[in-house]
């Protein structure tokens, strides 16, 4: 064998005109987890503000704490979601599963078909709401041992866990994953 | 495990009918596959009971430190443990069987929650026994069975007769043996003799078990310490100091008098102290070491007071890792690991193969584990990382020096006028060699074979990843390697522990991401040819319109 990269056959790591994005709402999905994040910061800051409220001698004026907290709360609640959104993509190949994502921590993974020991859809009552799916891919690999796709219409996530075990049923190479 | 090379007859042994197989193998296993429900070892309760003893001697301690006194507490509770901890003891021994099947092993235990597991023949990776010294004088050993299914041990058989734990495995081994249909009936019969065709591949004698002690270093002395203070009644240790006052003034006046002396002193005694532990952990873990080479399992035995016994199927071996430190390289002296699923948590997941040997020795006998080419030159990283390296050390170190400058009293040690901590800064060219010698020790290769690492400067490990062990292939950048236009390169494996990860720190992206595009592409390709070895065609699995791809709106995913 002659292994190279330029061997039309072998599929290049990244042509990018095929990597989708996400689904639209999963922005949103983002942003309510985010918010309840956000909230149980909040409510300890407005607790303190309000329990100082009549202290003698303010080092803050009212609503300082609580208020710098809803600011950037909500700030990041509307950002965040967006850029993590931008920063997600993903393409289900003939042969492998690509991904990149990550706002601070860029992240690119190629995980092959053929390595997937099991994969699960999974849904939390906030992802129901909106009908969206989330892939869940295991792999036999320590440190990446479950590689997660969110925000996937339901149907969508589904068929790509079917074509996924097609893959692998259909796998002429039975040997052991390890 | 024969599945990879007979790969048909695994997918038909693991799913078609277990009734199937199970009469024929009855009839032709005489090789003391054991039938029916067994116990453990009658001795295993003497152990039990002996293990409980010290929590006895815990309750009864008061007693027995001033018998003349009625202490009923102790008294009520000793009789408690009578009547409940013997009992539960013997229970669980009643309530404990298993069973060796031509298909699985079933433990039942459990007294009050019973549990029935069954583990399947096909899925052990590891049959390990040992013994520890109480049941080596009374000839028992604990068997355990390890599944690459999880990292935890899939079960243990504390205690069962030596010669039944050698019986346990031959069986399971003729078992697997037989699951395959194209192994051959002469080579079933060979598995069970006492496995006749075993190899000596390295083995230690005393002098070298103490020499490569004498390189390691070790901090157990220091719970040693620790666990004989347990030992000793506090009590009488503060009597002892309050009697000998006088002395200890003495010394602690001398100590303030020579601070400098005192503080060698004590380096010189810590590092002696760790040296000789090391010999000691050194001796006790790998004396009598031997490793053997049965066919198509690697099989190990070490130990001065527990003896552990061991094997590696060679399919099962993920990765191999060459690992030295400073000392040892200097006089070329490596030990080899080797990386594994069913991991042992003793030994993080890695089995040490050769826990010292010369570098020739070491590579000829990696060799014969898993074929490879050691790469001629290794690729290095961005001189960047020195940078990095430098900036993320250095922050570190003032974070941690700062805030002791700041709130340094007054009163306190001021050498030079400034306060102690200042001083901490003169470490600040020495991290810069540190970085210097981290990115030189960094490097890596990518071969047709596999994935070739190296880093490191204290512990400096080599890893060998070969390529049809490769899982998942990542590249990833953190907000300052981006703004250093870097990357860090790695390639998942099954069993890699978290510390010590193999991975490639610090690439150029561009290099980073081709490298990814590289490797994935030497995967692709073996599996190609594996493919094409056993269907006679490149590719086929589906059709190219049949094969999976997005669903939704998809058009054309690949040329």
């Amino acid at each position: 064998m002659e292994p190279s990269s330029t061997d039309p056959a072998l599929s290049a790591v990244v042509p990018d005109d095929t990597v989708r994005a996400l689904d639209d709402s999963v922005r949103s999905i983002w942003t309510i987890k985010l918010a309840g994040l956000v909230l149980t910061l909040f409510l300890p800051a407005l607790f303190y503000d309000l329990t100082h409220l009549f202290s003698a001698d303010p080092w803050l004026p009212f609503g300082a704490i609580s208020g710098t907290v809803l600011g950037l709360g909500i700030i990041y609640c509307l950002v965040w979601p967006r850029l993590r959104y931008r920063a997600w993509g993903f393409a289900l190949r003939p042969e492998e599963l690509y991904m990149e994502h990550g706002v601070l921590n860029h992240v690119r993974t190629v995980v092959p078909l053929r390595r997937i020991q099991h994969v699960d859809v999974s849904q939390d009552l906030i992802e129901r709401e909106y009908a969206l799916g989330r892939l869940v891919v295991h792999t036999a690999g320590s440190r990446s041992s479950d590689v997660v796709i969110p925000g996937l219409p339901l149907p969508e996530a589904e068929r790509i866990r079917d074509e996924i075990k097609r893959f692998i049923l259909e796998d002429p190479l039975t040997e052991d994953p390890v | 495990m024969p599945s990879a090379s007979s790969p048909t007859s695994n997918s038909d042994s693991s799913s078609a009918a277990p009734e199937e197989t199970a009469p024929e193998a009855d009839a032709s296993t005489p090789l003391g596959a054991v039938r029916e429900p067994q116990r453990l070892h009658p001795l295993t309760l003497l152990l039990r009971v002996g293990a409980s003893l010290p929590a006895l001697a815990v309750i009864l301690l008061p007693t027995l430190q001033n018998p003349s006194s009625e202490n009923v507490v102790s008294v009520v509770l000793s009789i408690l443990y009578g009547l409940v901890a013997l009992p539960a003891i013997i229970l669980q021994y009643l309530r404990f069987s298993y069973r060796i099947t031509p298909q699985q092993i079933v433990i039942q235990k459990g007294v009050l929650r019973r549990q029935n597991r069954s583990i399947p023949i096909e899925r052990i990776q590891n049959i390990q026994i040992q013994q520890n010294l109480v049941a080596r004088l009374i000839g028992l050993a604990k068997v355990t069975i390890e599944t690459a299914g999880s990292s935890a041990t899939e079960g243990s058989l504390e205690y069962v007769g030596l010669s039944d734990a050698h019986e346990i495995r031959q069986a399971v081994r003729s078992f697997q043996h037989r699951s395959a249909p194209e192994a051959d009936v002469e080579e079933a019969a060979a598995d069970e003799t006492e496995a006749p065709d075993s190899e000596t591949l390295f083995a230690m004698s005393l002098p070298r078990v103490l020499l490569s002690g004498a390189f390691r270093f070790s901090l157990f002395y220091i719970a040693l310490v620790f666990s004989a203070l347990q030992l000793v009644d506090p009590e009488a240790i503060v009597q002892r100091f309050l009697r000998s006052q006088g002395r200890i003034d003495q010394i602690t006046e001398t100590m303030a008098a020579y601070p400098v002396l005192t503080v060698l002193a004590t380096i010189v005694v810590a590092g002696i102290l760790g040296w000789i532990s090391g010999v000691l952990i050194h001796l006790a873990r790998y004396y009598g070491f031997q490793l053997w080479l049965d066919d198509d399992k690697l099989r190990k035995r070490h130990g001065l007071f527990t003896v552990t016994e061991g094997t590696v199927p060679l399919k099962k071996v993920q990765a191999l890792i060459l690992r030295t430190n400073p000392f040892m390289r200097a006089f070329g002296w490596y030990e080899l690991e080797v990386q594994t699923v069913g991991m042992n948590v003793d030994e993080q997941g890695h089995r040490v193969i050769a826990p010292f040997a010369q570098y020739d020795d070491i590579l000829a006998l990696a060799q014969r584990v898993r074929s490879f080419e050691l790469p001629e030159a290794f690729g290095s990283v961005s001189r960047l990382t020195i940078r990095r390296r430098f900036f993320r050390y250095t922050l570190a170190l003032s974070a941690l020096l700062l805030p002791g400058a700041y709130f340094w009293p007054a009163g306190w040690w001021h050498p030079g006028g400034a306060p102690l901590p200042w001083w901490g800064f003169l470490l600040v060219p020495l991290i810069l060699g540190w970085a210097l010698l981290q990115y030189h020790n960094h490097g890596y290769a990518v071969r047709d074979d596999g994935l070739y690492i190296r880093r490191g400067v204290l512990s400096h490990y080599l890893w060998i990843l070969p390529t049809e062990k490769f899982h998942a292939f990542h590249a990833t950048a953190s907000l300052f390697q981006r703004r250093l236009n870097l990357k860090t390169l790695f390639v998942d494996t099954a069993g890699a522990a978290a510390f010590a990860y193999p991975e490639v720190i610090d690439l150029p992206a561009a290099e980073a991401d081709a490298q990814l595009d590289r490797l994935y592409g030497r995967f692709q390709a073996l599996y190609r040819t594996r493919i094409e070895a056993l269907t006679g065609a490149p590719d086929t699995r589906l059709d190219k319109e049949e094969r999976p791809h997005l669903p939704v709106g998809d058009e054309a995913p690949s040329p």
